[in-house]
């Protein structure tokens, strides 16, 4: 099988800097339609993204830097990618798994995956980061996409 | 052989993610378990013959008779040691 390399899943034009949004839906209509854009995702993502979030939410309490990774079904998707968005202001996405609790995120990473079999080293390698307050910190304090994925691609690889 | 269930909303991400890790820690400490992410649609068929389940959704419908756990430590690596003390916990006794 082939395994989907780190470099493969980012896409510098889809590493942003300095998001705003108002709220929660506001942020994820923003980037579901970045990865319209480029071809990733169908006109569809957008919808099942914000639904999605809404009954199965996905802030975590990582440390130092809180973060979302929004993501839905792999219909949606056309070509795998990982966006990440660093945020000007938190925005407030609920817990994972609890619902409840809000998580003010700071970095998002909305996943548009299809085969997760083919990209799960790749995922495990992300969710890995997320133990990590100094790397979480560095990629918040990053300026650029070379940064970030300088960063990414030390601990992934 | 044991089995351990992981949902998410969409059995994509997150619950493959999860599943993975689980699957190495219990190699690492030589517990025999199959580790499966499932679609939480699915969950109903697949939940009645599993040991453990592993929860990453706030959307529990019932008590599903089995036990369970929450999947988050294995995401955020915040508090995954006692989960997986949990883990052998609850496999032994079964």
């Amino acid at each position: 099988m082939e395994i989907t390399q780190v470099s493969t899943l980012f896409n510098p034009e889809l590493i942003l800097f300095d998001v705003t949004a108002n709220d929660r839906t506001e942020l994820l209509k923003k980037l579901s339609q970045k990865l319209k854009e480029k071809g990733y995702v169908r006109e569809s993502f957008e919808e099942a993204v914000i639904e999605r979030e809404k009954v199965y939410p996905t802030g975590l309490p990582t440390p130092g830097v809180s973060v979302a990774l929004p993501h839905t079904d792999s219909i949606h998707v056309l070509k795998p990618v990982i966006l990440i968005a660093n945020l000007k202001r938190p925005v407030a996405f609920k817990e994972m798994g609890n619902g409840i609790r809000d998580i003010l995120a700071e970095l998002v990473f909305m996943l548009a995956i299809n085969q997760p079999e083919k990209q799960i080293e790749v995922l495990k390698k992300l969710m890995s980061i997320f133990s990590k307050k100094d790397v979480l910190l560095a990629i918040k304090e990053a300026k650029n996409p070379s940064k970030v994925l300088e960063i990414l691609k030390e601990q992934m690889n | 052989m044991k089995r351990i269930i992981v949902a998410c909303g969409s059995g994509v991400a997150t619950s493959q993610t999860v599943a993975s890790k689980v699957a190495e820690l219990c190699e690492q400490r030589g517990i025999m378990a199959e580790v499966e992410a499932v679609d939480i649609k699915s969950l109903d068929a697949h939940i009645k013959n599993c040991d453990l389940y592993i929860s990453i959704t706030p959307y529990v419908k019932e008590d599903y008779g089995v036990p369970t756990i929450s999947g988050i430590p294995f995401l955020t690596g915040v508090g995954m040691e006692e989960a997986m003390k949990e883990v052998e916990r609850i496999l032994k006794v079964k």
